[in-house]
């Protein structure tokens, strides 16, 4: 028996945030309103804390992926209420839409992340648990550290080097991710993925040939707003974007949680 | 309440027992800290336990080379030279209790089969230290922090809250630990309570319980060494403070790179011990 | 018995041979560091994943019998950093992969070196051994 509660999305614009718990440990008196978006000495937007404070990014205003645009309705875990509306969450190759439904029908039993394979991909970024976006001090690179999950981490070279030859190094969970600013747009290209995790809490499908152009911008000190266009050929007709907002949290810490602890799939299943 | 931070007392102790350890084995090769480049400083003179815009890089904390909070280990061999700290005690020096002598010994009987590590359980304490594939140090003072960040398992990252200065009571257990810390000169001061008892806090297995309470000093004498030093106080698994540590060398050029240990982890069926 | 193939021609620097490489966990916990193995086979199966690497070779040993063998290296990036690419080998392809053999009796070994005889190129597996047997 599905569990759902029906969460209506109107996508195309700002969506409201959902409930369901905070992650953080503590917080403090929300920020006040209108804050303008911190910056470093040289100018560059921060995503994280500004200088003496403390925070982190907290509840995303939705909890799956979908097209833009596009109306369907979903539970917190990616569970569509009416099945039928599955041709419509993606631009789906008819293999993709298969396997996308037969997830679906299946409650989700195969998702990797019951053996705590990481919820990689976009799908970090609407799981509960916070994340940090941090430039890191000495290289010209930034950390995105999750609170979901096994508590993993993802690195984005911002150097202007070329992602490797996919054909010569391993598929990875979190992309060869290669980043630059575009104005106060974090621009994130990556590739070079596997196919052994799910991208998506709804049981999205992807193949190796995924790439994934991400865009990260804070309009105001509160909001970070994330648009992810995913490339896969082989898996979807066309590329297709999703776009959602998160929470700034201040004052709170992400709490020490990891999968490890709670894992509901063992060795061998 | 809040938990006070014992450093001076602890430390003291610590000394004590350290003391004790000053006799190992002449033929043993501990490194000479006054070779090397001089370490790096950030642009308002702090030192830095990165690499420079010049030359990027992280550390490696390397069991195979003795880099442990208890010398000899096992695999030890004097005449190679050996990552751990002069002062770093024997077996028989550490003050176990019984129950923990036991056990540990037990541990290495097996070779350690039983370890929480492979099976991508995240490991506190030490185990960050000397786990494989590189770790990063980013000091953050706009935020009061330093984050260690480790690329092997679990690949995940651990918090030092530079601007607290006591643990909060009702803090609960975590692998890694509530960390508060402070900068004493050069060297990093980590004070740490508040450790599950799931997890083993060096390669070796040294035991511990929910008393755990460790302090941690971690200094850069030249440009390739990390120091790593522990204290560990313990009185539900030790009847004394005690310290240990290790070195960590620098490896340039080494980069974060991606890594999961469940992707296609085949070790935990695969550990079966001497017996096979 | 597993028939022992020819010995390897270095083709390399003695530093290939052997690459030790810091494990994750206690290598005698799985292998048996006295027990060596030389086989020559043919790849079955190459899985290119964390924490370790392992592929599959299918050997015929003494008696005619064909034997499939799994060997474990290093994980992906630190052979990637040693001279491997993920396609150095290919399903099909002859080796000659020296080890050590696991502690649980299993056709598995630790891979030491690896030669794939197409080209001759020797490579070293990132192996986690290069400590003493535990006396």
């Amino acid at each position: 028996m599905r569990h759902w509660r029906v969460a209506a999305l109107l996508l195309a614009a700002a969506l409201a945030g959902c409930d369901g718990g905070s992650s953080s440990a503590t917080s403090a008196a929300p920020a006040a309103a209108g804050k303008p978006t911190p910056r470093h000495p040289d100018g560059q937007v921060r995503f994280d804390s500004e200088p003496g404070g403390r925070g982190h990014w907290g509840q995303a205003s939705v909890s799956s992926l979908f097209e833009t645009g596009v109306q369907v309705v979903m539970d917190e875990n990616g569970l569509l209420a009416n099945i039928a509306d599955a041709p419509r969450v993606a631009p789906f190759q008819p293999w993709a839409l298969a396997l996308y439904e037969y997830r679906q029908k299946n409650d989700l039993k195969d998702d990797p992340t019951r053996a705590c394979i990481a919820p990689a991909g976009p799908r970090h970024l609407h799981t509960t648990g916070g994340f940090r976006i941090i430039r890191d001090p000495t290289y010209d690179r930034m950390y995105v550290l999750f609170g979901g999950g096994n508590r993993n981490w993802r690195v984005v070279f911002m150097d202007g080097r070329e992602p490797p030859n996919p054909e010569e190094v391993a598929g990875t969970y979190f992309g060869h991710q290669a980043g630059y600013f575009e104005g106060d747009t974090l621009v994130v290209e990556s590739s070079g993925y596997n196919a052994r995790f799910w991208f998506s809490n709804g049981g999205l499908p992807h193949t190796e040939a995924l790439r994934l152009t991400e865009r990260f911008s804070r309009p105001d000190f509160d909001t970070l707003k994330y648009e992810v266009t995913i490339d896969d050929p082989l898996t979807y007709t066309r590329p297709w974007t999703a776009e959602w907002t998160v929470d700034w949290v201040e004052g709170g810490e992400i709490a020490e949680r990891f999968c490890e602890d709670h894992r509901t799939a063992v060795e061998g299943e | 309440m809040m938990r006070s931070v014992r450093f001076g007392s602890l430390l003291a102790c610590a000394t004590v027992v350290s003391a004790l350890a000053l006799s190992h084995d002449a033929a043993a090769q501990f490194r000479d800290l006054s070779q090397g480049r001089p370490a790096p400083r950030t642009a308002d003179g702090r030192i830095s336990f990165s690499g420079t815009a010049d030359e990027v890089g992280n550390w490696e904390g390397s069991t195979a080379n003795g880099a442990e909070l208890i010398y000899p280990t096992p695999e030890d061999d004097p005449a190679n030279g050996t990552d751990a700290l002069p002062t770093n005690l024997s077996v028989e020096q550490v003050p176990f209790q019984p129950w923990a002598r036991a056990l540990f010994d037990y541990r290495q009987r097996t070779y350690l089969k039983d370890e929480p590590h492979v099976r991508c359980k995240p490991s506190g304490v030490a185990r960050l230290f000397h786990t494989p594939y590189g770790l990063e140090i980013l000091d953050l003072p706009d935020s009061g922090e330093v984050i260690f960040v480790g690329v092997g398992s679990p690949h995940s990252w651990r918090v030092v809250d530079l601007r607290a200065t006591e643990h909060a009571a009702d803090a609960p257990p975590t692998r890694y630990g509530h960390s508060i810390g402070r900068w004493e000169g050069d060297t990093l001061v980590i004070d740490t309570v508040g450790f599950a008892d799931s997890f083993w806090m060096n390669r070796l297995g040294l035991p511990h319980t929910a008393q755990l309470h460790t302090i941690e000093r971690i200094s850069r004498p030249n440009f390739d060494t990390l120091v790593y030093e522990v204290t560990i106080d313990d009185p539900g698994a030790y009847t004394e403070t005690w310290s240990g540590g290790f070195y960590l060398n620098w490896r340039s050029g080494n980069e974060p790179f991606d890594y999961l240990c469940q992707d296609n982890n085949l070790d935990p069926e695969r550990l079966v011990g001497p017996e096979g | 018995m597993v028939r022992t193939a020819l010995r390897w021609i270095v083709g390399g620097s003695s530093s290939m041979l052997l690459v030790s490489a810091q494990a994750h966990h206690s290598f005698r916990a799985q292998y048996d560091s006295t027990k060596t193995i030389d086989v020559t086979g043919y790849v079955t199966k190459i899985d290119w994943m964390n924490p370790h690497v392992y592929f599959y070779i299918d050997v015929v040993n003494a008696a005619g019998k064909t034997e499939s063998w799994a060997f474990e290296m290093g994980p992906p990036h630190m052979l990637e950093q040693r001279g491997w690419k993920r396609n150095s080998m290919a399903i099909g392809d002859e080796l000659e992969v020296s080890g050590t053999r696991a502690r649980d009796g299993s056709l598995t070994a630790n891979a030491r070196t690896v030669r794939l005889r197409a080209t001759g190129q020797v490579l070293g597996a990132a192996s986690s051994e290069g400590q003493p047997a535990r006396p």
